[in-house]
């Protein structure tokens, strides 16, 4: 054989046997850093946890800054653990360092834009920056996004009723009060939120809804002072004193201490007692009801002389004070039960001049305000 | 090169030398096997074992370097002062041995290590080099020396390849060229980007784009980043946040930041290429102490509150591109960087300079797109956005690989809405770097080291002279062939030319010297046309773009020639001879 031909036949045995050579070493390499790899992905797991759990308990605490360092460091082992991402996004909403969180729930929402938690956190960064339209858009998400199976319903209602809440805190009433009715059909006829709904309907001023709210809440739990009080309080405000009287007793009964319960209750016992216009009512009480009325206001015209020198709507030429003057002689009991229509006519008269010095000079008294409330209940404003 | 009879005649030559070949070895095993292993095919097979095995060790690097960084700093965010200050000094000292004593070619960051075995030592890279710069940097970087994990990935994946190219008995030629291949499948492995690593291997290390080893570089770069993505998966270094789509009014506020990246990267590299010398010329006993120092006074400067200076800090870069940083502190943390890495690395510290450059860059950008928008609160203002054109800025005005820059940044991002303030700010960066500091940082290293590597910065911005730098007019050097030889000899006859290119309808150019003009004329053949007496006598065409140093490949066969159109190869821009050619030379002054 030629030099050159063993030449080949050398380059031949060597190039298939270095490159074997060269796989099988790929082989081991491989084999090995495979199982490098594995003691890694384990430690870097085990930390992973032992951070996060750390950071949990710290989250659940509230205590925002170290739950964020370790949750930070949890997230430093498993970057992608989208659990820990959203914890350290809530804890740094806790610290209020908004712009941080909403880096970690865009990212997860652009994963899992159906993810309730994401979306009702991305809704308080919302908040936390006063972006309206986008706090709105995340809370409805929310509300009709995937939730845990096992708490899907408490979340849902806990995400309606923040929504609710936020809605009364920027004065949109009429969403809230629309989004407190969709709560009210969600939570049918469980009692257990039913105080709630009831505050939440007093706030948007939605009484008749608060009050069958108190009410249901009550058939189940009749003894509560606060619903009892709430309760009084929207049958207060929509007229109704005999059933406010009620619930404020029974309030009074439980919680002597609230003022404001003991303020209406005597509210609405001088209404039930000064109201001429209340029915079955005998006459001689009537009258007497228009007849002290009628020396109440003009108390009241004498203290507040501005409220004096305005007209009443009836007739446009005379003011006040000459309309109560000319009516001061015929307004007795007798003159009241000669003429019946004089009871209407004084009554009129009686609420004009309450509400003209109620603007003028404001602080009326106690049976004062029980006129303007009667004056309210029967003229409707 | 238009054709031409001598290069046809050449190629008949290797044709029959392949078709001799083919019939001296077909259809036997033996030929079949030389087929298969001829060193070509080898030579991409290899490329692809290259990048398993790079992706494969920079894998293990990666472990190790997170193995030291939890047992010496500790596994939490919040390090302790004590790990802090001691952690990088001890792993100081230890490298400092190690460096001395065992391993005293693994210092640097490796990309001039690879660039010197390309052109000084055959792509010779020693094993030895390999484990000392596994060791040592990711000692260094694991303990908190302010360096990153690429540039030593890069050498490793040279120096892996070095190794197998020895194994498999390469040539020369094939042994300079496998040690890029290594290298772009290390840095390709570390930065999870296999086009950045392409791009910057041929721009910084190659320096040339040649189809022979593009392919190769590009297989074995694809190789490792697949091992790599099988053992870490496929997520990039940082979370890269929405990037926002740019109002053209804001291009003025990255034209800012490129002017001031510009400016960092000069402060950056003129403190390297000061300190380092300064640092070497030391008594040899403080060579001991360097590192250790470096590590202690990163530890100081993690302790005094600010613990992102310490190791490759893609975390904090992942922080500041989500805006946990107010702008005042990104910017001191930028100087800081600056700073700390510079202790690292003129101490002598192995260890990469890619991670501090996209660090500086990331802290840079979104502290002046912080401060513009507390300047200009109408303006839109996204951090990440900014700290992705900072990290361009910078690898553009520091490492000056303009092109890489620009797609390292669109390859990270994977958005291309960024291109345009990439490109805006980088090359505002890159011409204020350049004008300040002609040297690029990779270029001074090479000189420190007293060697002479080619500078691809200078080559890319050479000018090369062109065959119409130095070819005549062609007025009064040709004749078309139907013209008579009488007339040819009237031209040379005044003796101011010795040759005349003849234009041949059908077949291109020929050329007749004085003498054969001369010898026609006394045959009695003046009376024949041209055509007739010079068919046989053709000679190659160039054209005015072709580089000079091609026309020198043909200026000393024929004495004549012609420079024609491209677009019509009829019409003769010039002539050119040897004279012209080597007057061009002389003449040329670099400019």
């Amino acid at each position: 054989m030629s030099l050159k031909g063993k030449w080949y036949a050398l380059y031949l045995r060597r190039e298939p046997a270095s490159l074997a050579l060269l796989f099988g070493l790929l082989i081991v390499f491989f084999t090995f850093v495979t199982g490098l790899s594995r003691i890694y992905s384990a430690q870097q797991q085990s930390l992973a946890v032992r951070w996060s759990e750390r950071g949990t308990a710290n989250l659940q605490a509230h205590n925002y800054q170290p739950a964020v360092d370790e949750l930070r460091a949890a997230l430093r082992y498993s970057r992608d653990n989208q659990a820990y991402q959203l914890s350290l996004a809530e804890a740094l909403i806790g610290l209020d360092r908004t712009s941080e969180a909403e880096a970690y729930l865009v990212n997860l929402w652009e994963e899992q834009p159906e993810n309730g938690r994401v979306n009702l956190d991305l809704a308080r960064v919302a908040v936390q920056e006063g972006q309206t339209t986008r706090a709105l858009r995340y809370y409805h998400n929310a509300i009709y996004a995937n939730w845990p199976e096992d708490d899907q319903a408490a979340q849902i209602r806990d995400a309606r009723i923040e929504l609710i809440e936020y809605l009364l805190r920027i004065k949109a009433t009429a969403q809230a009060q629309s989004e407190l009715v969709s709560l009210q059909v969600y939570l049918g006829d469980d009692t257990t939120y039913q105080k709630l709904l009831g505050d939440l309907f007093t706030r948007t001023g939605d009484y008749e809804h608060a009050l069958s709210a108190y009410r249901l809440s009550l058939s189940a739990k009749p003894h509560d002072a606060v619903v009892l009080a709430g309760a009084g309080n929207a049958a207060f405000q929509l007229g109704r004193y005999e059933q406010a009287a009620h619930y404020l007793r029974e309030n009074l009964a439980l919680d002597s201490s609230n003022t404001n319960s003991q303020n209406q209750l005597h509210l609405s016992e001088l209404v039930l007692r000064m109201d001429p216009f209340r029915p079955q009512i005998p006459a001689a009480e009537r009258d007497k009801a228009v007849v002290n009325a009628f020396q109440i206001a003009g108390n009241r015209l004498t203290a507040c002389p501005v409220a004096a020198s305005y007209s009443s709507s009836k007739d446009p030429k005379k003011d006040l004070a000459h309309e109560w003057a000319d009516l001061k002689r015929e307004v007795t009991a007798t003159g009241l039960r000669r003429n019946p229509d004089l009871a209407t006519t004084t009554m009129d008269l009686v609420f004009s001049i309450e509400r003209q010095a109620n603007i003028w000079c404001g602080s009326p008294s106690d049976t004062d305000r029980a006129l303007l409330l009667i004056a309210k209940l029967h003229e409707g404003s | 090169m238009g054709t031409s009879s001598s290069s046809h005649a050449r190629t008949m030559v290797e044709e029959g030398q392949h078709a001799s070949s083919t019939e001296e070895f077909a259809f036997t095993p033996r030929a079949m096997l030389r087929s298969v292993f001829r060193e070509d095919r080898l030579f991409i097979v290899l490329a692809v074992f290259i990048g398993i095995f790079s992706g494969l060790a920079v894998v293990c690097f990666r472990f190790i370097i997170e193995w030291v960084r939890i047992y010496a700093l500790g596994s939490g965010v919040v390090l302790s002062p004590l790990r802090m200050l001691l952690a990088p000094s001890l792993a100081g000292l230890l490298i400092a041995v190690l460096a001395i004593h065992v391993f005293p070619q693994s210092r640097g960051s490796g990309v001039n290590q690879t660039k010197a075995a390309l052109y000084i030592f055959n792509g010779y890279i020693s094993f030895r080099t390999v484990i000392g710069k596994f060791i040592m940097s990711s000692l260094a970087i694991g303990a908190g020396h302010s360096l990153g994990p690429e540039d030593p990935s890069l050498q490793i994946g040279a120096g892996l390849a070095s190794a197998i190219g020895r194994r498999m008995h390469l040539s020369r030629d094939r042994m300079r060229l496998i040690a890029p291949i290594g290298a772009a499948a290390g840095l390709a492995a570390a930065f999870n980007a296999p086009i950045s690593a392409v791009l910057f291997v041929i721009e910084e290390v190659i320096g040339r784009w040649t189809a022979g080893i593009l392919g190769s570089v590009v297989l074995s770069a694809v190789s490792s980043v697949v091992v790599m993505r099988w053992f870490l998966g496929p997520e990039s270094l940082f979370r890269i946040p929405p990037v926002e789509n740019l109002r053209p009014s804001e291009l003025v506020a990255y034209c800012v930041l490129g002017i001031i990246g510009g400016f960092a990267s000069v402060a950056f590299a003129t403190g390297i290429g000061a300190l380092r010398p300064r640092f070497r010329d030391l008594p040899r006993w403080t060579q001991y102490l360097q590192p250790a120092v470096a590590g202690l006074l990163i530890g100081g400067i993690a302790w005094l509150g600010a613990p992102q200076v310490m190791g490759a800090g893609y975390e904090y870069m992942d922080e500041a591109m989500h805006g946990r940083f107010t702008w005042q502190f990104l910017a001191i943390l930028a100087g800081l960087k600056i700073v700390a890495t510079l202790l690292s690395f003129v101490s002598g510290t192995p260890g990469g300079m890619f991670a501090p450059t996209l660090f500086i860059g990331a802290m840079l950008g979104a502290a002046v797109g912080g401060a513009e928008h507390t300047l200009l609160p109408h303006m839109h203002f996204s951090p990440g956005t900014y700290a992705l054109v900072g990290m361009g800025v910078l690898f553009a005005g520091f490492l000056r690989a303009p092109m890489t820059s620009v797609f390292m940044v669109l390859e990270v991002s994977g958005n291309y809405s960024i291109i345009v303030p990439v490109l805006v700010a980088n090359t505002f960066a890159y011409l204020i770097a350049r004008t300040l500091q002609p040297t690029s940082v990779f270029d001074e290293l090479t000189r420190q080291d007293g060697l002479e590597l080619p500078s691809m910065e200078e080559q890319r911005e050479e000018n090369i002279l062109r065959v119409e730098d130095a070819m005549q007019s062609p007025k009064g050097w040709w004749l078309e062939g139907d013209k008579l030889v009488e007339d040819a000899a009237k031209i040379v006859a005044s003796g101011e030319k010795s040759e005349v290119l003849v234009h041949l309808r059908d077949h291109g150019w020929c050329a007749l010297t004085k003498a054969e003009i001369d010898e026609l004329m006394a045959t009695g053949d003046g009376l024949d046309t041209l055509a007739e007496v010079a068919h046989d006598k053709h000679i190659p065409y160039l054209h005015p773009d072709h580089s000079l140093d091609m026309a020198l490949r043909y200026v000393d066969r024929w004495p004549l020639v012609p420079v024609v159109n491209r677009a019509n190869m009829r019409k003769l821009e010039g002539v050119i001879s040897e004279r012209d050619v080597l007057n061009r030379y002389r003449d040329f002054e670099g400019v």
